[in-house]
């Protein structure tokens, strides 16, 4: 067998040289690395570098337009010290907590009102979207505007059901200021929810409802035994970034309050950006902005092992 | 300097492409570039003229080119930290209360030019000086104070029987109770604006006698019995005359409420008067303008300063102190800040006098209030511990939260603690 082939060999040497780049592209393994490694170079470039500068940053004494140097855990230590710090930090878990537990409330709310049928349904679900897709700055000052004691829409009301002039300052009381906030994110985050839960919904085969409703399952147990645990998961997807969007919110806070009233509003995000920029202080901004990570990322990790294991 | 630098970690990575955005720019060929970064103006004629006017002016003369860029405004800090991160951008920019302090490492020292200006042009104000001099350099040119000053509305103080603005914190007090009783509060910025907050509560606690520092830029000195009262004083004052929602007020705040007759002082640069006039003449007429009131250790403003820096970086930095020379001519210089009426207060005593004030004599007390201002942390040199306790709004907090009900104590020993902490790398 051995002489026959030999010279076969020999014969389809030349060519087999010639493809051997395009043979070698074909295998799935090298052809798959290089689709990604665009993204990769990308992701590096845009992602990773400014990450692990941050992370070089946070460690050292780096007043902006001046050279650094490397201070170990110094800045966080400063930080622990920082009575604003911790300020920001319970502010910054609450505005993510409430704002998201309202969010997937009202989303899923959203989500099974908008899945019945009726007239228009469309384009009120077109409608729906508007919050999420006008830009935050815009639709921030005009809740400005509405949350404004002198002229709003929001006080009118108010003192027109009775309640006494000039009614409440919602960004001047610490708690109204941020419970205005955790509103205005739940206002803008809630057609995200709703229409990602809607998506879901629509996927649950009616026959499982139809079982059910045989079997005597009135609306709150098709609600309880089929709907929810079929939209588990793109409940806990949604979840997911809703948390890690609000978590590190900064335009919202930026134009409405800027962290005030006595800081009753400020988050991580807006803090970082304070000494960062504000104050200069490159290395101490940086480590603000990093103490967002651990408590994220162990949520991340925590969602992530529970959808697996679901 | 770090172990690894910018540059050495990119080439790290291989990002080739990055690199050459981050090196320094070619210098230019003849016919050469001048780029100037200013913060867009709030009075646009003032843009407007040395853009069409100036520039072109220069171009002819020299055959250097004027390129006048403008960033929004709040994104100027923003901007140069770019710029002086990256070594590239601009060659001339201006500077914004304490930027000197913050970027002066990377600008020319033009101690040799501010002298030539000075001697020509009557000589510095103090307060002009106070804003760009590090370690004995002058590291920017100054150009001007943006004031911070009491803005009052004419026919309402008559009401109450008052035909001239208070002179004391104290007699203003009693103004404002009989105000807010007749519907017509005062608005004070007392949330987390950049300047409107800070324009009053700094000559405030220094008009007790109350400082955040020494003036060796290292003792903390805020918790005094002038602190004290000073912070009893703002309580008091807020609750009996100002508006509640001013605690979360930012800089527009006070404007939208003052064209919408909601209150009857408050404290503004010139601009309130400005656009007043153009939008809203009728409350124009009403509209009178002040200096800040006395309190027991006299009478105190906030610096506004701004200034124009040289990027030492720059390649064409001979040209950009030639163009800083010729434009802090009074032949060039005179008619830019005429444009803006007074809304840029000189910082040179020769135009104590210019004709820009007569245009509105209401403007008046700006220029006589440069001779009591001061940046955030005075006594004390300009800091970076200073920009970092504006930037965390140490003061302008301890006020807040004493109006918004919190003790005296409370309020100086949370200050206290939180300048401790700032002042320790001093």
């Amino acid at each position: 067998m051995s002489i026959r082939i030999e010279p076969l060999i020999a014969l389809a040497r030349p060519p087999r040289r010639a493809f051997s780049l395009a043979l070698w592209l074909d295998r799935e393994a090298v052809f798959g690395w290089l689709m990604m490694a665009l993204p990769l170079l990308f992701l590096a470039a845009f992602v990773g570098y400014p990450f692990v500068y941050g992370i070089l940053l946070s460690l050292q004494d780096r007043p902006v337009a001046k050279p650094g140097h490397f201070v170990g855990l110094a800045n966080f230590v400063k930080n622990f010290h920082d009575p604003i710090f911790w300020r920001v930090a319970v502010n910054t878990f609450v505005y993510t907590g409430v704002a998201t537990l309202l969010k997937m409330v009202g989303g899923l709310g959203l989500a099974l009102a908008m899945n019945q049928d009726f007239r228009m349904k469309n384009l009120v679900r077109a409608l729906l979207l508007l919050p999420f897709i006008v830009p935050t700055v815009l639709s921030t000052v005009a809740w400005l505007w509405m949350l404004d004691p002198a002229f709003s829409v929001v006080n009118r009301l108010l003192i027109g059901l009775g309640v006494p002039r000039p009614g409440p300052s919602w960004l001047g009381n610490p708690v109204l200021a941020m419970f205005s906030i955790i509103m205005i994110n739940t206002w803008r985050g809630l057609p995200f929810y709703g229409i990602t839960l809607l998506a879901g919904l629509q996927t649950v085969p009616p026959e499982l409802y139809e079982a059910a409703t045989i079997d005597g399952a009135g609306g709150w147990n098709r609600f309880r035994y089929v709907t929810l645990p079929l939209l588990k998961p793109i409940i806990l997807i949604v979840t997911l970034f809703s948390v890690i969007f609000t978590f590190a919110d900064f335009q919202l806070v930026y134009v409405l309050t800027h962290g005030g009233p006595q800081n009753a509003t400020h988050l991580f995000a807006t803090y970082a950006f304070d000494i960062g920029m504000g104050a200069g202080q490159l290395g101490l901004g940086a480590s603000v902005a990093l103490t967002m990570l651990p408590a994220l990322a162990l949520l991340i990790v925590a969602l992530t092992l529970y959808m697996r294991r679901a | 300097m770090h172990g690894i630098s910018r540059r050495g970690f990119l080439e790290l990575a291989g990002i080739g492409a990055a690199t050459a955005a981050l090196a320094p720019r070619p210098a230019p060929a003849a016919g050469k570039t001048l780029t100037v970064l200013h913060e867009s103006s709030f009075i646009p004629p003032f843009d407007e003229y040395i853009k069409t006017t100036l520039a072109q002016q220069y171009e002819k003369e020299t055959g250097v080119k004027v390129v006048y860029e403008v960033t929004a405004v709040g994104s100027l800090p923003t901007r140069i930290a770019t710029i002086t991160e990256t070594g590239t951008g601009a060659d001339i920019t201006m500077n914004l209360l304490l930027n000197v302090i913050q970027f002066g490492e990377k600008y020319v020292d033009v101690t040799d030019l501010c002298k030539e200006i000075g001697e020509k042009n009557g000589g510095w104000y103090d307060a002009g000086r106070e804003a760009v001099v590090v370690d004995g350099k002058w590291k920017a040119v100054p150009f001007c104070n943006i004031g911070q000053l009491m803005n009052w509305r004419t026919d309402w103080f008559k009401e109450v029987g008052v035909a001239k603005f208070p002179e004391t914190w104290e007699e203003l007090h009693e103004v404002g109770k009989k105000l807010k009783t007749k519907g017509h509060p005062f608005g004070f910025e007392l949330g987390h604006g950049f300047g409107d907050n800070h324009g009053w509560l700094y000559p405030l606690l220094w008009s007790y006698g109350g400082h955040e520092v020494e003036a060796d830029g290292k003792t903390v000195v805020i918790d005094s019995d002038e602190t004290a009262r000073a912070v009893d004083f703002a309580r008091k004052f807020f609750q009996d005359c100002v508006l509640e929602d001013c605690l979360g007020w930012t800089d527009v705040s006070n404007n939208k409420a003052w064209m919408a007759e909601q209150i009857s002082c408050t404290n503004n640069a010139e601009s309130i008067l400005w656009f007043a006039k153009k939008e809203f003449p009728e409350i124009a007429k009403v509209t009178d303008q002040a200096m800040n009131p006395q309190g027991p250790k006299g009478r105190f403003h906030l610096m506004g300063a701004i200034s124009h820096s040289i990027l030492n970086f720059s390649p064409v930095k001979e040209e950009a102190v030639a163009f800083m020379r010729w434009l802090m001519d009074p032949k060039q210089l005179g008619g830019w800040y005429a444009v803006a009426d007074s809304y840029y207060q000189p910082t040179l005593h020769a135009y104590d006098n210019a004709p820009m004030w007569d245009v509105e004599p209401r403007n008046k007390p700006y220029r006589d209030a440069m001779a009591t201002a001061h940046l955030p942390g005075w006594p004390a040199p300009a800091s970076r511990q200073m920009a970092e306790s504006v930037a965390k709004y140490v003061v302008v907090d301890m006020f807040a939260k004493a109006c918004a009900g919190a003790s005296t104590k409370e309020v100086i020993k949370n200050a206290e603690a939180q300048l401790r902490e700032i002042y320790k790398s001093a």
